[in-house]
């Protein structure tokens, strides 16, 4: 039987994910559950570099693993939490009321997500797990060869910039690897520009409140 | 057949298969990356050392050498090996080369203008007793100086040494991976080492250190931002995120930052020099933040915080944050000499002509060239740390936020308008 070596460290980094995701949720110490949450961050990046998306796996690390997660463990830190007393004196039944709700949610969620996964092309090949995502990218790949063509005449935005780097267009041409960059931004800036704007200006919203919530007003 | 032969053959075939082939030049190319490394971090502890002597007005460390005695405990017979020496070419004893090998040192020791120091500092940190205080949380305690020394040793994987060789089993692409997304991929795991500060900070369960790694974490998170947008103008000039094909551009056309050869005499490469200055002087001061280098070593600033996150560390964990800090210093200095001075490119054309005569003399000049620059931009790390004083905590959050990375944003509207309007 052959094994490509990305599918064995597909499971490999799947199975550290979600070991990882457990122990953010049944971590007592906060700084335990954000560290785990890196961890997993971490191996979802790695299961996209198995994948060739290297762009999406570095960013993800850039992003999540690099910034969003330390700020989380600064604020984890600063509140200084002590682990969590054991107070199970709700009662039975009251516990069983409590968590109802959360597991009907959970079961929920994970019943779509697994469903909506297995009826893709591909999802039961189990000897190659990556399947999917390597149908995705050969269809990618047929879009690279239409992208390479001239992007002058697209209406969207006011033409490209001279490139004063002919040769690294041609490099991306070359069959062994997909130049995710470029198409990840072509898609972006062109067929989803308008909700990567919208984006844009709801994050910038957040930002600007976040500032206004937090400045202290002097009031003389 | 003779045994030579046979081996000579098992090579060949062993090589010829594509995957072996792959694997052992991948690997060689690893272990000399790494020992380039790991050699640079002892190396750049000792031009510190030298430097600050130098700059101070002092000798610095010049004394460690390799003492005769050593040998003489060894079996050497010979007292005084030098007058042995000068007695054996008939040189007088009085006459003035028997006094400078006299005032060498020569009679005593082997000269290694204290090149031997950081190898004796090593062995004392090794030697020294491990204390871990009782109050600290001891797993991330021991977790976070390898936090902080690992991340820069990965980085490294991207940064190419020499250009390619072609032989009769395929091509070596001298990096280690030859990846599309470069820089990006060293400022991901470089940033990293940031949890190594924080967790350092907080493991050691006291004020200074905990101060300490919060101000790491504010400062690599602030600077981190800037650096990034800092580099936006190089890309839209190289078009690309291989850091191969990068360095190959500026062999080509001139180096980022002196573009005299090949098509970078053009009017709009000479425009683009005030962009990609600005953008040098951005990315530089960042370089310096990010490897809390003196103008920015807040974190450890022994005048507010004893030692900054490490003040709770002793022995190989202590030297293990060293190591990490002069690590991280050597690769920020290998992405800028790969960036703006042209990474291994020779220039004026010679490695093209190198490569026409033979490319494994082109790979070994190019190396050559590499580690040079290396050891110039290491050396004016060091000359920058001897030279300015250090930021004020509020001054180094102002000068990220409220001026880098404004400039850094304009740049990159600056960048397009040059490469938009003068042709």
């Amino acid at each position: 039987m052959d094994f490509a070596i990305s599918s064995i460290l597909f499971y490999v980094f799947a199975a550290m994910a979600l070991i990882c995701a457990c122990s953010v949720i049944f971590a007592s110490n906060p700084v335990t559950s954000a560290m785990s949450m890196a961890l997993c961050f971490a191996a979802t990046a790695a299961i996209l570099f198995g994948m060739g998306a290297q762009f999406l796996g570095i960013v993800q690390i850039i992003v999540y693993a690099g910034a969003i997660l330390v700020l989380f463990l600064f604020v984890v830190m600063m509140l200084d939490i002590k682990t969590e007393e054991e107070d199970n004196d709700f009662g039975v039944v009251r516990n069983l009321v409590r968590m109802t709700p959360g597991v009907l949610v959970a079961g929920v969620l994970g019943a779509m997500i697994c469903i909506a996964a297995l009826k893709l092309p591909g999802a039961r090949d189990w000897n190659n797990p990556l399947c999917t995502a390597w149908n995705a990218r050969s269809e990618l790949c047929i879009g690279k060869q239409q992208s390479t063509v001239t992007v002058t005449d697209n209406k969207d935005f006011g033409g490209a910039l001279p490139a004063l780097n002919p040769v690294a267009a041609t490099n991306d041409t070359k069959a062994s690897s997909i130049p995710d960059v470029k198409l990840l931004g072509k898609r972006l800036f062109t067929q989803y520009n308008i909700e990567f704007v919208i984006l844009s200006f709801a994050l910038l919203a957040g930002t600007v409140g976040a500032v206004a919530l937090s400045r202290k007003i002097h009031k003389d | 057949m003779s045994l030579f032969d046979s081996i000579w053959n098992w090579c060949v075939d062993l090589l010829s298969n594509e995957i072996w082939f792959y694997l052992i030049t991948t690997v060689v190319k690893l272990v000399l990356m790494f020992a380039v490394i790991l050699a640079f971090v002892v190396l750049s502890v000792w031009i510190e050392r030298r430097v600050a002597g130098w700059i101070q007005d002092r000798p610095g460390p010049n004394r460690a050498g390799i003492p005769l005695q050593l040998f003489q405990r060894f079996g050497s017979k010979e007292k005084q090996p030098l007058k042995e020496w000068l007695h054996f070419f008939g040189v007088p004893e009085t006459c003035w080369i028997a006094k400078l090998c006299t005032w060498l040192r020569l009679d005593r020791e082997i000269p290694t203008f204290g090149l031997m120091q950081p190898c004796l500092d090593g062995g004392k940190l090794f030697l020294k007793q491990e204390l871990t205080p009782s109050y600290v949380r001891k797993i991330y305690f021991t977790i976070a100086p390898m936090l902080v020394l690992g991340p820069p040793m990965v980085a490294a994987a991207v940064i190419p040494f020499a250009s390619s060789v072609t032989t009769d089993f395929g091509t070596i692409n001298m990096v280690v991976a030859n990846i599309g997304i470069g820089p990006l991929w060293i400022f991901a795991i470089s940033g990293l080492s940031v949890y190594g500060l924080t967790l350092a900070g907080w493991s050691s369960n006291s004020k200074y250190p905990f101060l300490g790694g919060l101000r790491a974490t504010a400062q690599l998170i602030s600077y981190e931002v800037a650096m990034g947008l800092s580099i936006i103008p190089l890309l839209m000039m190289f078009s690309t995120l291989n850091m191969q094909d990068i360095v190959q551009y500026q062999a080509d056309n001139g180096w980022t930052l002196l573009p005299l050869w090949g098509e970078g005499l053009s009017w709009q490469r000479w425009a683009m020099m005030v962009p990609l200055g600005l953008s040098f002087i951005i990315f530089v001061t960042c370089v310096f933040a990010e490897a809390n280098r003196t103008p920015f070593d807040m974190a450890e600033c022994e005048t507010d915080l004893v030692g900054g996150y490490h003040s709770e560390y002793s022995s190989m964990k202590f030297a293990s944050f060293f190591m990490g800090e002069y690590a991280a210093m050597v690769i920020g200095s290998a992405l800028v000499v790969t960036l703006f001075l042209g990474g291994w490119s020779i220039g004026f054309g010679a490695d093209a002509a190198l490569h026409s005569v033979c490319s494994w003399l082109a790979v070994c000049c190019q190396f050559l060239m590499f580690l040079i620059k290396l050891v110039a931009f290491v050396v004016f790390f060091v000359w920058v740390r001897w030279t300015l004083p250090r930021f004020r905590w509020d001054q180094v959050m102002k000068l990220g936020w409220l001026v880098f990375l404004e400039l850094a944003v304009a740049n990159i509207f600056l960048t397009a308008a040059v490469l938009y309007f003068i042709k």
